[in-house]
């Protein structure tokens, strides 16, 4: 009788929150996408984060020249270069060591300058307290060394987190390898969530982010700007 | 109906390939601007540990803390894949759910339903006590009762049915039942045959050419997808909805992606596993047969069959085979699907040049059609013909279900069986017995006219229905559509009707058929319902049972493993119930005791974990630690036992020849075992040396690959289908549906599926799922709307016409029914077709279901363990603005059995579209 492989999820749960990461970021495959919301729902389940609102969205797009679709998610892009950070005038956008992008609640008082100045539709206001909020790439899983709960979800390994700061970390590796490049990288915020074979059409297909626009109402596909 | 499929998009998926293939070297000596370094400057150390601090500090207070949560392994119930999950566990409360790696079907995966466990276990309307009606039955209006008087009414009932000699005038209905067993343990030991199901619904007419070629459906068949180099898929969704659709989603990307496998797609809507292929082509709902047989054509004509493997294990010869189907060529199959001949010849020569690494999948969309028996039998002989089967990369089969007894593939693995002593099994409905006299005369005489086999195993027309004999020929697969139009026939009495975790009333075909006769309380004078929530069929009930959710209760776990190795698992309670809810065995244990009648005995454990571990006694006697370190792992599965690579080549074990006795025609050994005459292998020559040996085969009569089958003409004769019907052809057999060779021109056909996000009409009070998807509009090809002037948003009318063929007509109308919604165009929807996902239109589960903002439990009562009410938050409720949660849609679906097998055939709807201006 062979031994059993040890039990992965009893190996010592660090009790002490540290981010050891340089730059604490993602990769995104989007060749590996099926569209399952398996992020989405995790962070909502994970985050508490209520109706009407996402940290993470999978978009549905139809393409411009063929009958199919891609899938696309979006969640915080964890900026280098963070627009929030510049537009809030109460700081209430922190970085942390990291460079993770994260919303001090206490110090947010539901302006929203951060919405309008953020790209990529990341922040809501949630409301039940009146203030922003939106991914932090789970900082209190991460900082007890468990994966975001987008990353720990995906079913396809769509999603890959690690440190984008250290060539030597695998995810870091892999973004290298298939030129991961950010979503909107005319945006000029410098992302530290990066994606493979995302295409250009797409910036303007899901041009709301993740948040629902007043025109979304569900999943169905968006339509790339046709006359439909 | 000439359809195109446009050339671009190929073009446009080579480029995409050809980019993929240069993707390396593109990158070299390209600066990647998003990997440059770090534009912020790191703090120092102290700094960072007090901004951590402070940002957790003013997170919500009640996260999920790691540092305390307690994670516990079970089984996921968020649809019909159950994977290993780990549930964590905080203040008596599951708040997360996650994969477990130990389980090497999922490895740790997981999809978005496992969440739907926690809003279901939380959902602020859920079921948590007892009710009885007060009003009318249907009227809504319901009393708290107390367990003590819910057990004394129905077991009073049971006891009164079980003793007046018809025990099988108790029907137990089930949608949703993993249990692997236990509940058939109650009806078994009650007595009745009618523990009925919803096989029908889903895949009898896939599963039938399974059982027919291979013995046995083992599940499903096992695609060895992390090998494979090419699958063809016909109507398959593994990336969406499909049993076994997670275990098989991370392997075939993982075969795509990092080792270029390629998969083609014959579909009717782009579905995630169209998105996912790298050709997709349109079909005509029905024709996935006719290019199943044209390949066949082609890979025969092109010198390509695996000729050592077919001669070797198929039961008819390549000539005969080659004869029968050589008129349904590529161009044949072109006129039919639409799909060009020149692909069909491509891809065929495609697909055959890469085995044995390549594979079909087949499932609801081939195969839930009037010929889609048949035509799945077809597409079936596509992978005899190449020698992919059993092998590496190819269709392989692995024993899946609860192991003991002797079954194929099982050898060496620990028996897994109910604790005994086992009740004895219903007997048959043989003249002379009350149950056979107690049958209408018409319905004897159609007993009277079934091949003396299935006269000797007949028990009455819901769980054998006598003109449906291959829904029962391998085991009970049933008729579940049939149930209620049966009982309103008459052709089956029932004294007490037990529906459990059931959504008939809501999501079967002609649901309306359903409702009234579980309304009409001449017909079922009782209904039980056992259910987690308020649903269209529970609300039909006389009394509702609140039950324990699958975070709160056990069950056992076993079923095909896309790794090849067999494996099990537990599902244990990760807290205890809520409110009053119990779980199943504690529910049934309690009403066998009320019964009695020795029924006690069958039932005779205080302690539900008890009858457990005593179930899996052989395979904690497998592990260091026994069951409590079952329990810690949740998984099972022997660490040093081989893949089930060509199980047929395997030798029959030494002790099975002992007393055998060997066929001197064909070769096939047989033995008695535990008292039974069984066939246990066959003689075939060792490749090598010519000498013959014993070896496994298939679990077939023939112990081959049975592409000709004569039960086929046998269950034709018995079901009284005229001589010469094509669905009872023993050799697999090309037809159309009736009425789809005249079409008219604005005739579309009506299809249906379901969303990633959610399960069989069950998922709908799911909140964050039911906020991804919550409508069910219906999708239809671009061009083809707007010839008729429609754009996304409109309303449409659309009418359904009843179907033709030889098999169960729901009247004499026409017309099932009129339906409005919306429309959304669509370019990936064939331009015949319209579709709507099987979620929406729900009247009952629930504000987050009816998309209302109002609840509609009846009985509800402050439980701190339940989430907050939801109903202020529904944003998509017409109220504030949404588009609510769309049609019922099901009532205009005919009930459609496919002849002889029952399967109901959900793809054939022939339907007009009205704009509604």
């Amino acid at each position: 009788m062979s031994d059993l492989p040890p039990i992965p999820w009893e190996s010592p749960i660090n009790k002490s929150r540290s981010l050891k990461m340089k730059r604490a970021g993602m990769v995104i495959d989007l060749r590996r996408c099926i569209g399952c919301h398996a992020c989405s729902v995790a962070c909502k389940t994970e985050n508490e984060v209520p109706l009407g609102h996402f940290r993470n969205r999978v978009r549905y797009l139809e393409q411009p020249d063929v009958e199919t679709l891609s899938f696309l998610p979006l969640l915080c892009m964890h900026c280098q270069d963070a627009p929030c950070l510049k537009a809030c005038p109460t700081q209430a956008p922190t970085r942390l060591s990291d460079g993770r992008v994260v919303i001090n609640q206490d110090k947010c008082c539901g302006m929203k300058a951060c919405i309008s100045a953020c790209p990529y539709g990341a922040i809501y206001i949630d409301d039940t307290s009146g203030r922003a909020d939106k991914c932090d790439l789970c900082t209190h899983r991460t900082s007890l060394d468990l994966k975001p709960a987008c990353v720990a979800s995906c079913p396809t390994q769509t999603l890959r987190y690690g440190d984008l700061g250290d060539p030597e970390d695998p995810v870091a590796k892999y973004a290298k390898e298939h030129n991961a490049k950010p979503f909107k990288e005319d945006a000029d915020t410098h992302p530290s969530i990066l994606y493979i074979q995302q295409e250009k059409w797409m910036e303007k297909a899901a041009a709301t982010g993740v948040q629902l626009s007043s025109e979304d109402n569900e999943i169905i596909y968006e339509q790339n700007g046709r006359s439909s | 109906m000439k359809q195109s499929n446009d050339n671009k998009q190929n073009e446009s998926k080579l480029s995409r390939r050809d980019f993929l293939k240069l993707g390396g070297a593109l990158t070299i000596g390209v600066a990647s601007v998003g990997l440059a370094a770090p534009l912020f400057r790191p703090l120092s150390g102290e700094q960072t540990q007090q901004d951590l601090n402070k940002f957790i500090s003013t997170r919500k207070k009640d996260f999920v803390d790691y540092t305390r949560a307690r994670a516990i392994p079970t089984i996921c119930f968020g649809c019909t894949n159950h994977c290993g999950v780990i549930g964590w566990v905080q203040d008596g409360k599951v708040r997360r759910i996650e994969g477990n790696p130990l389980d090497p079907n999922s490895l740790g995966n997981t999809c978005s339903k496992t969440h739907g466990m926690i809003s279901y276990t939380y959902y602020p309307e859920r079921l948590l006590y007892p009710i009885k009606r007060v009003g009318k039955r249907g009227e809504g209006k319901w009393r708290r009762i107390s367990w003590q008087e819910a057990i004394q009414e129905v077991g009073d009932r049971l006891k009164t049915c079980r003793e007046s000699g018809h025990p099988e005038r108790f029907i137990f209905h089930y949608g949703r039942d993993k249990t692997k067993g236990f509940t058939k343990r109650f009806t078994n030991a009650f007595g009745t045959p009618n523990r009925l199901n919803r096989r029908a619904i889903c895949s009898s007419n896939r599963r039938v050419p399974l059982m027919s070629y291979y013995g046995r459906d083992f599940e499903w068949e096992t695609q060895d997808m992390e090998n494979t180099k090419y699958i063809l898929n016909f109507g398959s969704n593994p990336m969406e909805a499909y049993q076994g659709g997670l275990y098989m989603m991370h392997r075939i990307q993982k075969a795509r992606v990092d080792n270029g496998a390629k998969m083609v797609s014959f579909e009717v809507r782009p579905t995630a596993t169209v998105n996912c292929s790298e050709e997709y082509f349109k079909v005509m709902p029905g024709s996935d047969g006719a290019i199943g047989f044209a390949m066949a054509n082609v890979i025969i004509d092109e010198g390509l069959v695996d000729k050592a493997f077919w001669e070797r294990w198929a039961n008819i010869s390549l000539a005969e085979i080659k004869e029968h189907i050589k008129d349904w060529t590529p161009e044949h199959a072109e006129k039919l699907s639409g799909v060009p001949a020149k692909d069909i010849r491509r891809i065929a020569i495609e697909f055959a040049k890469a085995a044995p690494h390549c594979t079909t999948m087949t499932a609801r969309g081939s195969a839930k059609h009037y010929n889609g028996t048949q035509g799945d039998r077809g597409l079936r002989m596509l992978d005899v013909l190449v020698g992919n089967v059993g092998r590496k990369g190819g269709l392989c089969l692995t024993s899946g279900r609860m192991w003991g007894g002797g079954k194929y593939g099982q050898d060496g693995l620990p028996s897994v069986s109910q604790p005994k002593p086992k009740p004895p099994k219903p007997k048959a409905f043989t003249p002379g017995t009350a149950a056979y006299e107690d049958l209408p005369d018409d319905i004897k005489a159609k007993v009277a006219r079934l091949d003396p086999q299935w006269q000797k195993k007949y028990q009455g027309e819901l769980a054998t229905p006598a003109e449906y004999p291959l829904s029962w020929h391998w085991y009970g697969m049933k008729v579940g559509q049939l149930v209620q139009p049966y009982i309103r026939e008459g052709r089956a009495k029932v004294d007490v009707y037990m529906s459990y975790t059931y959504g008939a009333a809501y999501g079967y075909p002609e649901a309306k058929v359903c409702r009234e006769v579980l309304l009409d309380e001449k017909l079922v004078p009782f209904h039980v319902a056992i259910d987690i929530d308020y649903s269209e069929h529970a609300a039909l009930a006389d009394m509702i049972l609140p039950e324990a959710t699958s975070l709160e209760r056990w069950d056992p776990h076993s079923t095909n493993c896309y790794g090849l190795v067999p494996y099990t698992g537990i599902r244990q309670p990760l807290v205890k119930p809520l409110g009053e809810a119990r779980e199943i065995q504690v529910i049934f244990r309690d009403l066998a005791r009320h019964i009695g009648g020795g029924m006690e005995q069958y039932f005779d454990y205080e302690n539900v974990e008890d009858f457990y571990k005593e179930w899996y006694k052989n395979v904690s006697a497998k592990i260091p630690g026994g069951w409590e370190e079952f329990k810690r792992r949740g998984i099972w599965q022997d660490p040093d036992r081989a893949k089930d690579y060509e199980l047929y080549e395997r030798p029959v074990p030494e002790k099975e020849l002992l007393g055998s006795t060997v066929d001197p025609e064909t070769g096939v050994i047989s033995n008695t075992i535990k008292g039974k005459k069984r066939t246990v292998g066959i003689m075939m020559p060792n490749p090598e040396t010519g000498e013959m040996e014993a070896v496994r085969g298939f679990p077939t009569p023939s112990r081959k690959i049975q592409v000709y089958d004569p039960v086929f003409p046998l269950a034709a004769k018995s079901a009284g289908l005229p001589e010469g019907d094509p669905n009872g052809n023993a050799l697999p057999t090309l037809f159309t549906i009736p009425g789809f060779d005249e079409l008219k021109e604005d005739d579309m056909i009506l299809t249906t599926f379901k969303w990633n996000v959610h399960t069989q009409g069950r998922s709908s009070q799911w909140e964050f799922h039911a906020e991804i998807v919550h409508t069910n509009q219906l999708f239809i090809n671009t061009r083809t709307a707007q010839k008729m002037g429609l754009k996304t948003g409109d309303e449409v009318e659309v009418t359904v016409q009843r179907p033709r063929g030889l098999t169960y007509r729901g009247g004499i109308n026409e017309v099932v029914g009129v339906v409005r919604n919306r429309v959304h165009l669509l370019d990936g929807v064939h331009e015949r077709v319209v579709c709507f996902a099987h979620a929406g239109g729900h009247w009952e589960h629930g504000a987050v279901a009816r998309a209302e903002n109002r609840e509609s439990l009846p009985i509800k009562e402050p439980d701190s363990g339940l989430k907050k009410d939801f109903s202020n938050e529904i944003w998509w409720s017409k109220e504030r603005g949404g588009t609510g949660n769309g049609a019922p849609m099901n009532d205009v679906l005919p009930i459609n059995p496919s002849p002889l097998v029952g399967g109901q055939n959900w793809f054939d709807n022939i339907c007009q579209i009205r704009k509604i201006s």
